[in-house]
This record gives C-alpha cells, sequence and structure tokens, in this order.
C-alpha cells in the first residue's frame, strides 16, 4: 500500500461499511419485518445449562418445532410461575437430546417429550437425528469463549433486525437468486420469511403477516408437501422401531432412576398433514406403543376437546393466539395426568397474544 | 478463542489498547503473554499446563544444552526434550489411533483383545506449539544460535497469540529477535494489518464457511455414490474450503501480529496456481513444509545419498507429514500419494534434463529431426503450456484431497469412482445454487492464485487506486458481516 494512501483507504473503508450497515438496517425495518434471534447451537447450549434447576413447574422440553410453537412460555411461567427450558429444535428428532438427559448423571428434574412421529421415529443416522446429535455433541465443547461471544452477539441480535441468520445472511439471500432448478436436485424447505420468529427463550411464533395472509400460509403447506415428496415412503418398522423404543425406555428409565418424571405431549396438527400422519403413522402403532413400551403418560391433543379445538394456518403449527389457549388448556391436564404440582389455576388476566415478548 | 468471534475483537481492542500505552517494553511482553494465555484458555483452560510445561521445559532443556559440552550429555538432554514434546503429542493425538490399530493386529492374528476407548480430548493447536518448540531446541542443539536468555521473550515466542493454535509455524529467528526490542506498529502497518485481518476473515467466514462447507460437507458425508458433476463440486468445494479456511486463519495471524508491529513468515503463496508438485509445496503451507524439510527430510539424508534414499526420504517425510495432519490412515494415504507425486515429479524432471541433453548433443552434431504436426505444440514454457500444467497439478491436488477429507476409506472411493463416472447412476444432490457458487469460488480462486503466483497482494494493492482498495475492502467486511454464520472453528484446530 503507498505511504499516502492509508489513512484515506481505511476511513473510506469505515466509512462504507457503516453507511451499508445503517441502510441495510433501515432496508428491512422499512419491509416491516420483526425481529428475530438467531436459534443457533450457542443459543441452544445456553438453555441446556439451565435443565439443572428442573421442576414440574419448569420442566425440561424436548421435541421438533411443533412445541416451539405450541408451548407458549409466558402463558406457562404466568401460571406455574417459572418458564419451562425449551431444547426442542425444529425439524430434528428429540431421542438424541433424551439420550444425553439419560446419561446426564446431574439431571433429575422434569421432562416434557414432544412427539411428532415423522421426527420421533426416524431410523439412526437419518438427517433429523444427526442434526439433533450435531447440538448435543457441541454442547459439552461449548467454550467460555464462545459463551462470551454469545453474549455480546445477543447484545447486537436484540436491536438489529438485520443480524437474523435465517432470513437475511447471505445464503439465504443467495437462495432466492431466481436460477432454474436442478431436476432431482433438493435444497431443502424453503420459507417465507415471515413464517415465524424465535425468541430469546426459544420459542417460535408466526409473525403477524403470516397469520393474515393465506398465500404466505399456501406457500408453507407446499413446502410440507415438498418435504413429504423427498422423505422415506415408508416409516420406520419392524426391529429397527423396536430399537428405538428400547433406546427410549433405556433413557427414560435412567432420568427415572434418579427421581426425575418423564412425560410425552403429542400437539396438534390439522388438514393434510394430519391425514398422512394418521396414515402413514398409526396411532395403536406408534403412540400408543410408545407409551406402553416406556410405561411412559402421555397426552394425545385429540384426547382433549380443549386440546382439540385448534386449525394450523399451515397445518402443522398453531399461530401464537392458539398456543396460549392451547397452554392454558394443557396445563391443567398435566396437573390432573401426572399429579405434578404446577401452580394454581389460570387467572383471567392471562397475557395478551400480540405481547409475544422477544 | 477464534478470530472469527465477537470475544476476540473486544479481546483484540483491549490488547491493542494496552500495546500502545506508555508503558515499558517489558510490561507490553507481560501483557502479550498474559493475554496469549488467556485466548488460549477460553478453549479448555486445563490445557495450557500443558503448554506451560514444554514452554519450561524446552526453556531449561535449551539452556542445558548449550552449557553442555559432552556430546552424550547434549544427546540425553534433547531427547528429554523430544521424549515430552513428542510424547504429549503422541499421547494426545495418536494414542486413540494407536490403541485401535494395536487392537486390529492383535485381531487379525487371532487375538481377542477389547481395549476400553480412551476418551482423550486434543488440545488446541498442540501439533503447531510442539513443532515451534521443537525447532528451538533442535537448533540450540545444532548450535545454531544461542539459547535465548530471556525466560519471558521465549514464553512469548511460544504462546504469541496470532500463531499459537494454527500456526504459521513461527521458527525461533522469525520472532524471537523482534521481542528484543520495543515494537509497534505504524501506521501504514497498522493499516494494512487490519486490511489482512479483514482478508482473511472474508476469506474464513463468506467464501470457506459460508460458500463452501455446505457443499463439502453435503458431499463427503453421503453414504452412497452420486452424480459426476456432484462429485466433482463437493471435492472442488472442499478444495477451495481448505484453502480460505486455512490460508484465511495465516492472513489473519500475520494482519494481527502486523497491528501489533510484528512481522510472521508468509504461509501460503498462491498454491493452486503451482506448476508441479516441488512447487505446491514450496506454496502451501510453507513453514510446516520448511520445518519437514530441516528436521526431517535433510537429517534423514536428503539428497545426499542416491536417488533410492532421496525418494525413500521423501516418502518417509511425506507420510510424517500426512500423519501430522490428524490421527488416520486416511491421512497417510493423502502423505503418500504427494510423496508419491513428488518422486514421480522428480524422475520425470530429471529424465527430461537428461533428454534435454541429448538432444542438445544431437543438435550439435547436426542430426534435426522434423516433426509434423497439426497444432502448435504445447510447451510448458508458454504461458498456455504452464497454465495447463498448473491445472494438471491442481487435478491431482485434488484427488488427494478426497483421502484428505473423506471420513472414511470406502467414502474416499465411492466419491472417486463417482468422480470418474465409473458408478453411472448416482444421486443428484445439489441445486443449481451450490454449484454455480463453487464453480465460481473456484474459478476466482484459480483467477487470482494464476495472477499474483509470481507476485504478491501487496504488490498489487500499491498499483492499485486509493479508492479501488477501499471499494474492495468494504465489499470484503460488507460481505463478512452479511454471512453472519461462521463455524466456531477452523479446520486445522483438529491438527
Amino acid at each position: 500500500m503507498n505511504a499516502t494512501n492509508y489513512v484515506k483507504t481505511a476511513w473510506l473503508t469505515l466509512g462504507l461499511v457503516l453507511a451499508f450497515v445503517i441502510g441495510w438496517e433501515m432496508y428491512w425495518r422499512g419491509q416491516g419485518l420483526p425481529l428475530s434471534y438467531n436459534d443457533d447451537e450457542s443459543m441452544w447450549a445456553s438453555k441446556r445449562r439451565e435443565i439443572y434447576g428442573s421442576t414440574p413447574a419448569k420442566p425440561v422440553v424436548i421435541g421438533s418445532s411443533r412445541i416451539k410453537f405450541g408451548l407458549d412460555l409466558s402463558t406457562w411461567a404466568h401460571t406455574t410461575g417459572e418458564k419451562p427450558v425449551q431444547l426442542s429444535m425444529d425439524g430434528t428428532s428429540p431421542r438424541p437430546m433424551l439420550t444425553d438427559l439419560g446419561n446426564d448423571p446431574a439431571f433429575a428434574g422434569t421432562l416434557i417429550i414432544d412427539v411428532t412421529e415423522m421426527l420421533f421415529f426416524t431410523p439412526d443416522g437419518s438427517f433429523p437425528e444427526k442434526e439433533a446429535i450435531k447440538r448435543v455433541t457441541a454442547y459439552p465443547n461449548w467454550s467460555l469463549s464462545q459463551q462470551a461471544g454469545f453474549y455480546m452477539n445477543r447484545a447486537l441480535e436484540s436491536s438489529l433486525l438485520f443480524l437474523d441468520d435465517r432470513n437475511l445472511a447471505l445464503n439465504p439471500l443467495l437462495n432466492l437468486l431466481p436460477l432454474p432448478a436442478r431436476p432431482g436436485a433438493w435444497g431443502g424447505p424453503q420459507f417465507p420469511r415471515e413464517f415465524y420468529v424465535v425468541n430469546r427463550d426459544r420459542q417460535s411464533a408466526m409473525t403477524p403477516a403470516f397469520v393474515a395472509d393465506t398465500a404466505l400460509q399456501n406457500k408453507v403447506k407446499a413446502v410440507w408437501l415438498d418435504v413429504g415428496a423427498h422423505s422415506p415412503p415408508n416409516p420406520v418398522d419392524g426391529p429397527a422401531l423396536t430399537a428405538i423404543l428400547d433406546a427410549t425406555k433405556r433413557s427414560i428409565d435412567q432420568i427415572r432412576a434418579r427421581g426425575g418424571q418423564v412425560l410425552f405431549v403429542r400437539t396438534p396438527s390439522t388438514g393434510i398433514m394430519r391425514e398422512v400422519e394418521k396414515k402413514m403413522y398409526p396411532r395403536a402403532k406408534y403412540w400408543d406403543r410408545l407409551l406402553a413400551h416406556t410405561q411412559t403418560q402421555g397426552i394425545y391433543f385429540e384426547d382433549y376437546t380443549s386440546l382439540n379445538q385448534f386449525v394450523c394456518p399451515e397445518w402443522s403449527h398453531l399461530t401464537p393466539q392458539d398456543a396460549i389457549l392451547f397452554t392454558e388448556a394443557l396445563i391443567p391436564i398435566i396437573a390432573e395426568k401426572t399429579g405434578w404440582p404446577i401452580g394454581p389455576k389460570l387467572s383471567d388476566n392471562r397475557p395478551n397474544p400480540s405481547t409475544f415478548r422477544l | 478463542m477464534v478470530f472469527n468471534s465477537f470475544t476476540f475483537i473486544v479481546f483484540f481492542a483491549v490488547i491493542l489498547l494496552l500495546h500502545n500505552l506508555p508503558f515499558s517494553w517489558k510490561t507490553k511482553k507481560v501483557n502479550l503473554l498474559l493475554g496469549s494465555y488467556l485466548f488460549y484458555a477460553l478453549w479448555n483452560p486445563p490445557f495450557i499446563l500443558l503448554l506451560w510445561l514444554s514452554t519450561v521445559v524446552d526453556y531449561y532443556m535449551a539452556r542445558l544444552i548449550a552449557v553442555e559440552q559432552r556430546q552424550l550429555r547434549r544427546k540425553l538432554l534433547l531427547t528429554v526434550s523430544l521424549v515430552l514434546n513428542l510424547g504429549m503429542l503422541s499421547y494426545f493425538k495418536y494414542g486413540g489411533f494407536l490403541l485401535e490399530n494395536f487392537t486390529a493386529l492383535l485381531s487379525a492374528l487371532g487375538i481377542s483383545f477389547q481395549a476400553a476407548k480412551p476418551d482423550i480430548i486434543l488440545p488446541v493447536g498442540i501439533s503447531f506449539y510442539t513443532f515451534v518448540t521443537l525447532s528451538y531446541t533442535l537448533d540450540v542443539y545444532r548450535r545454531k544460535f544461542e539459547p535465548e536468555p530471556s525466560f519471558l521473550n521465549f514464553a512469548l515466542f511460544v504462546t504469541f497469540f496470532p500463531h499459537l493454535v494454527a500456526g504459521p509455524i513461527v521458527r525461533p529467528e522469525d520472532l524471537m529477535p523482534q521481542f528484543h526490542s520495543p515494537r509497534r506498529a505504524t501506521a501504514q502497518q497498522m493499516s494494512w494489518g487490519l486490511f489482512l485481518l479483514s482478508l482473511g476473515l472474508f476469506m474464513k467466514v463468506t467464501v470457506a464457511d459460508g460458500l463452501l462447507a455446505d457443499t463439502a460437507d453435503l458431499i463427503f458425508s453421503l453414504p452412497f455414490p452420486v452424480q459426476m458433476l456432484d462429485a466433482w463440486t463437493g471435492v472442488l468445494a472442499f478444495s477451495s474450503q481448505i484453502f480460505c479456511d486455512f490460508a484465511g486463519y495465516s492472513t489473519c495471524a500475520i494482519g494481527v501480529s502486523l497491528c501489533l508491529g510484528f512481522v510472521l513468515p508468509d504461509n501460503f503463496r498462491y498454491p493452486y496456481a503451482s506448476i508441479g508438485f516441488q512447487d505446491f509445496w514450496r506454496r502451501w503451507h510453507i513453514t510446516l513444509s520448511t520445518w519437514l524439510r530441516d528436521y526431517l527430510y535433510i537429517p534423514l539424508g536428503g539428497n545426499r545419498h542416491g536417488a533410492f534414499r532421496t525418494y525413500i526420504n521423501l516418502m518417509i517425510t511425506m507420510l510424517l507429514g500426512g500423519l501430522w495432519h490428524g490421527a488416520s490412515w486416511t491421512f497417510v494415504v493423502w502423505g503418500a500419494l504427494h510423496g508419491l507425486f513428488l518422486c514421480v515429479e522428480r524422475i520425470i524432471r530429471q529424465t527430461a534434463g537428461r533428454r534435454r541433453t541429448a538432444a542438445a548433443t544431437q543438435l550439435a552434431e547436426g542430426i534435426v529431426i522434423n516433426q509434423a504436426s497439426l497444432a502448435p505444440p504445447v510447451t510448458s514454457g508458454s504461458a498456455f503450456g504452464q497454465f495447463m500444467l498448473a491445472m494438471l497439478t491442481l487435478f491431482f491436488v485434488n484427488i488427494t484431497w478426497v483421502f484428505f477429507r473423506a471420513p472414511t476409506f470406502n467414502g474416499a472411493m465411492l466419491l472417486l469412482l463417482s468422480m470418474f463416472g465409473v458408478i453411472p447412476n448416482g444421486g443428484t444432490m445439489l441445486t443449481t445454487t451450490a454449484i454455480i457458487t463453487v464453480l465460481t469460488v473456484t474459478v476466482v480462486l484459480i483467477g487470482c492464485h494464476w495472477l499474483l503466483r509470481n507476485s504478491s497482494l501487496s504488490e498489487l494493492s500499491k498499483r492499485l487506486p486509493w479508492w479501488v482498495m477501499s471499494l474492495g475492502w468494504a465489499v470484503m467486511l460488507i460481505l463478512v458481516i452479511l454471512t453472519q454464520k461462521s463455524s466456531g472453528s477452523f479446520i486445522y484446530f483438529q491438527f
């Protein structure tokens, strides 16, 4: 670099970068996109660290995306006094997390396991299982440096909208390029960015724009059909299913042996998704067998009128408003079914659905 | 702590501030040393004990070796240092591998032996700082220089955070003298250092992690064959990824050092424009290849004992170089292939040299053979011929990367068979976006390497108008900010 130009070079660079950052942030704010936290390894690890104070009032929740949408943590806290520890992970099987908790000698708390059959009953080595394993195995290596970085990042994320890596990072933007699809290749589900946001407790919520727009909802329905077309046509069965049940029982027994408690929950799905699930994963063969094999109680949404009154706009997840109602209805059912002391009955001044807090 | 983290930004800002406050030079060095320990400890604090052990033992062994006149005693002291350093490296890096192979050997002999799987965590950077301290002790033993009298200088040489965990593998003569007198970056050094840091982050965060990692990870993780296009795209993705990841780290390290007023040696010199494997190893991970040359190849005899021994020495050096990268037979095969290519290249060069001599003799005798040809001959001397040779080299380099990256031999073979169309009906895995991204990065990378192969970025920057330089710098930083997502680790940390 010439000795005469370095100061100008550095200052112009700084100016250009700052101008871009300010402009980029203002652009997305102008688009009305809500703020969302990155639900990454560090965020998961920060929650994983909280499991040791788990009680029936503050259960650990593992599962897939449905319970992240369907369990409203503020509503739960309003009733029980404490927020659950949300460890569920989108598009994955909770079994690796169950194994992890079973193997953790210090975990003797309360565990709620959300069952989305097509993800829970995936064979070993499948994508939903491997993705969950990545999170679980990364946790012990969550270094002090990563922890410090996570809290700094969180401070920035809570102010800057463009730091939404699911929607506004380079790769999601590249995926929007109008390039012809390659026959036979599938790049995974591509959701509209209005679909949902994630808050700092790892709860997901559909955006108001998504709830109001059937065209967006139809896009997600199309994504589910696409996912279905690229999923294995036959559900796991035979010895592989037995192996899954055995492994699940083993982990639950480990937790129970330490004084912990476990409950299965089947959250709502509707429409074509529900029909496909019924056909591929008949309740008697999967859910009922799971409860019987593991000697564990479970709450199936269709067994309770108060849980079976919801319509999922895109067949698979509850709206924020319905999540509150679902959670309000779920708590007394859990208390009745398990006898867990999870707080007083709901008061009437329940939180407003529009106050989904980031 | 990694360079691509918010933690590092804060850490570096504090270090820079302390380094530029009016403290004594000794205080500044203490600051740098404590900062370096903090930089390392934020991964896994207990492993700092190994670093201390290695530092203390090598400091005192070198001093004892230097004053000792009896050869046997000197050898004994050197052995203590070697056993400690290589022992730690062997235990942490190769313990599991050795046990696994021992079990397999016994099993092959019909002896049933089941050992408990060792739960050994590899301390970050152990391969790098072990080589740094070894070079110091070996050089003192060879009386190349006197041992460093200051423990502070020696400890800082070993621990200096920019190079500590993934190189460049500095030699004592490269860095230690720089600690003898006060150093502070000039405005020009600071500016260039920050530019290099930005470039390194761009290579790592945007290119390696953002644009390439997913494609490489997907293709190398598949247990079934893929189409030829997918296979090649996956391998090219890894080829560019590992360069941008590792050279990105080195560039960050050099930039960070420069901001503090220290100069670290180059570690990469546009290796994907190499013409031949000899050239490749002069351009790829230069500080490792020169280390292996000086402390392994030459002590083995180098090329001083005839052709056969030269080839044997080359193979031993490259096999151990492969094993340095990881405790797996796939790394050994990677090293063996590089050794083999180096040997073949040496044979070709020697044969060509003999032919040229013979041709010159024939020409001198007046015998001229005219050969008819439809196309102009592609000679290795023309620019096009040189480029084609570089591409041929890169082709073979990419073949070796398959073994380097594949988790198993089966995986490597499956991918190789897919690359050469031996398995015709493989899966279609990559999207148009992924393929175009990888191919664009590959072409741009090769283009940059080819254009700069006989030059340098520094020289290029001098030729550019300042605002063009600034624009390029800003684009890199903006893309880093846009990419957001970056793995917490560099590929070479695992080595």
